[in-house]
C-alpha cells in the first residue's frame, strides 16, 4: 500500500475491504444508519408482498 | 434515503448481473451437481465438497472480480456493476430481519441467555488478548484498539465504529480488515468439513461459528454452507442468534476500547472522549430492531405457524418466507464474493497479521473446543 493510498483512504463509515476511496465503499447509503433503515424497509416491503401473495 | 433512490437505476447492472447468477446456479448448477456421477458416485461433488449454492454464489462473485472482471473490463470492479454489487450487505441485512420470522420469543430468550454468555466472554477475552498481542508486537495504540474490536466482535463494521474513537488513519482500518478478511474467507470454507467430520448437530455448528468467526456475512455463509435449510433449529438459525447478540455489543466494546485508548492520554486531551450513552445512540446497529420487529410479530402469529418440531406445520407465509430468504441470502453473498479481492487482500501483513491471525485462530479453535464442551447444555430452538 502506498502512501498516497494511505493519505487517500476513506473516513470511517466506507466499510470498505481493504480498499481506498469513496467509489469503493461497500454501500449505495450514506452510512451504515441509512443502510440500515433501508434493510428495515425492503423487508417490510417484501413481507407485505409475501401476506399478500398467500391470503 | 433519497440519495439512495436517485442511485439505484445505476445499480441495475449490477443487480440483475447478480441475481442470473443466482438463478443459473440453483437452477441449473445445483441440481447438475446433485446427479452428476463422478468417480462412480451419485452427488460426488456436494458429498465430498459440501458444495450448494451458498458457496457456489461466493465463489461466482469471487471469479468475477479476480477473474472475469480484470480480464473483460481491465479492472476489479468495473462502473458498470459497481453500484449493484453494493446493494450485497442491504440484501443480507434484509434476509437477517427476515430471519426473525424463525424464532419465537421463547426462543430468543431460551437460546439468547446461552449466546449472550459465550459471546460476552469471548468478546471480553479477544479484546484483552489484542491490547497484550498489540503491546507485545510493538503495534501503535490506534492500530491496536481497530484490531481489538474487528477480532472481537463483528469484523467490518466494528473495525470501522472504532476507527474515529482511537484516532485511527484508514491505513490502520484498511490493515485490521483485510487481515480479518483472509481469516474470515479460509474459516467460511473449511469449517463445513470440520463440522461434518466431526459430526456436529445443527445447534453445536450453529453456536461454534456464531462465537468463533468475525464477520457477520460470512457467519452466515459458514452456517448456510453446512446446512442450506432455512428453518428453526437450522444452522444458520442458531448461528444468527449468537450473531445478532454480537452485533448488539458493538457499542460497549467500543466504549471499552475507547476508555483503554484514551486512559494513556492527558486528560485534557480525553474531551473528546463520547461515554457509553452517546456511543449507545449512535453505534446501535438499527437493522437489529427490524429482526427484534419480525420476532414479535411471528411470536403474536402475524404469519401463522411457524412449523417448530413436534408443532403443527409451517404456514404457506412463513414457507414462502423462507424461500425468498433463501434467494436474498443468495444474492447478498454472490455480491459479498464479488468483493473478496485477492490482490486486497495481499496486503495484509506485518504485525496486524500475525496479531490478527494469532487471535483469529485461538478464538476459532477455542469456540470449538467451548462448544463441544458444553453441547449437553445448549439448548434447541
Amino acid at each position: 500500500m502506498t502512501d498516497k493510498t494511505r493519505d487517500d483512504l476513506d473516513q470511517p463509515g466506507s466499510e470498505t475491504l481493504g480498499s481506498a476511496g469513496d467509489k469503493h465503499k461497500m454501500t449505495l447509503f450514506k452510512d451504515d444508519r441509512q443502510e440500515d433503515l433501508g434493510a428495515i424497509a425492503l423487508s417490510i416491503l417484501l413481507v407485505l408482498l409475501v401476506v399478500v401473495l398467500t391470503t | 434515503m433519497l440519495d439512495f433512490v436517485k442511485k439505484l437505476p445505476r445499480a441495475m447492472p449490477g443487480l440483475i448481473l447478480i441475481v442470473a447468477t443466482l438463478y443459473v446456479i440453483r437452477t441449473w448448477i445445483e441440481p447438475w451437481m446433485a446427479s452428476a456421477v463422478i468417480l462412480g458416485q451419485k452427488g460426488w461433488l456436494i458429498k465430498v465438497f459440501h458444495l450448494n449454492y451458498i458457496l457456489l454464489g461466493i465463489i461466482a462473485g469471487m471469479i468475477y472480480r479476480n477473474l472475469l472482471f480484470p480480464l473483460l473490463f481491465k479492472a476489479e470492479m468495473p462502473e458498470l456493476f459497481a453500484d449493484g454489487f453494493k446493494l450485497s450487505r442491504l440484501l443480507i441485512k434484509t434476509g437477517i430481519i427476515l430471519l426473525g420470522s424463525l424464532y419465537t420469543v421463547q426462543a430468543i430468550v431460551t437460546l439468547g441467555a446461552t449466546a449472550i454468555f459465550l459471546i460476552g466472554a469471548f468478546v471480553a477475552l479477544t479484546i484483552v488478548m489484542v491490547l497484550w498481542l498489540g503491546k507485545l508486537f510493538g503495534l501503535d495504540r490506534s492500530m491496536t484498539g481497530v484490531l481489538a474490536n474487528a477480532l472481537s466482535i463483528c469484523g467490518v463494521s466494528a473495525a470501522v465504529a472504532t476507527a474515529p474513537a482511537v484516532e485511527a488513519k484508514g491505513s490502520d482500518v484498511a490493515y485490521a480488515i483485510a487481515t480479518i478478511l483472509g481469516f474470515g474467507i479460509a474459516t467460511m470454507f473449511i469449517s463445513p468439513f470440520i463440522g461434518h467430520a466431526l459430526g456436529l448437530t445443527d445447534l453445536q455448528y450453529g453456536a461454534w461459528v456464531g462465537t468463533g468467526i468475525l464477520n457477520s456475512g460470512q457467519v452466515l455463509a459458514t452456517a448456510l454452507a453446512f446446512n442450506p435449510k432455512v428453518e428453526p433449529g437450522s444452522a444458520v438459525a442458531v448461528a444468527e442468534i449468537w450473531n445478532i447478540m454480537r452485533v448488539i455489543s458493538i457499542p460497549f466494546a467500543v466504549f471499552a476500547v475507547t476508555v483503554w485508548y484514551w486512559s494513556a492520554k492527558a486528560s485534557e486531551q480525553a474531551t473528546e472522549r463520547k461515554g457509553l450513552g452517546t456511543l449507545l445512540v449512535e453505534k446501535f446497529p438499527l437493522f437489529v430492531l427490524g429482526f427484534i420487529g419480525m420476532v414479535l410479530l411471528t411470536s403474536l402469529g402475524a404469519f401463522g405457524d411457524v412449523g417448530l418440531k413436534g408443532g403443527p406445520p409451517a404456514s404457506a407465509t412463513i414457507k414462502m418466507l423462507r424461500e425468498w430468504m433463501q434467494w436474498v441470502f443468495g444474492f447478498g453473498l454472490v455480491g459479498l464474493g464479488a468483493y473478496i479481492s485477492l490482490k486486497e487482500l495481499a496486503r495484509a501483513g506485518g504485525a496486524p497479521l500475525k496479531v490478527g491471525l494469532i487471535v483469529g485462530t485461538t478464538k476459532y479453535v477455542l469456540a470449538l473446543l467451548v462448544v463441544l464442551a458444553i453441547k449437553d447444555h445448549l439448548v434447541a430452538l
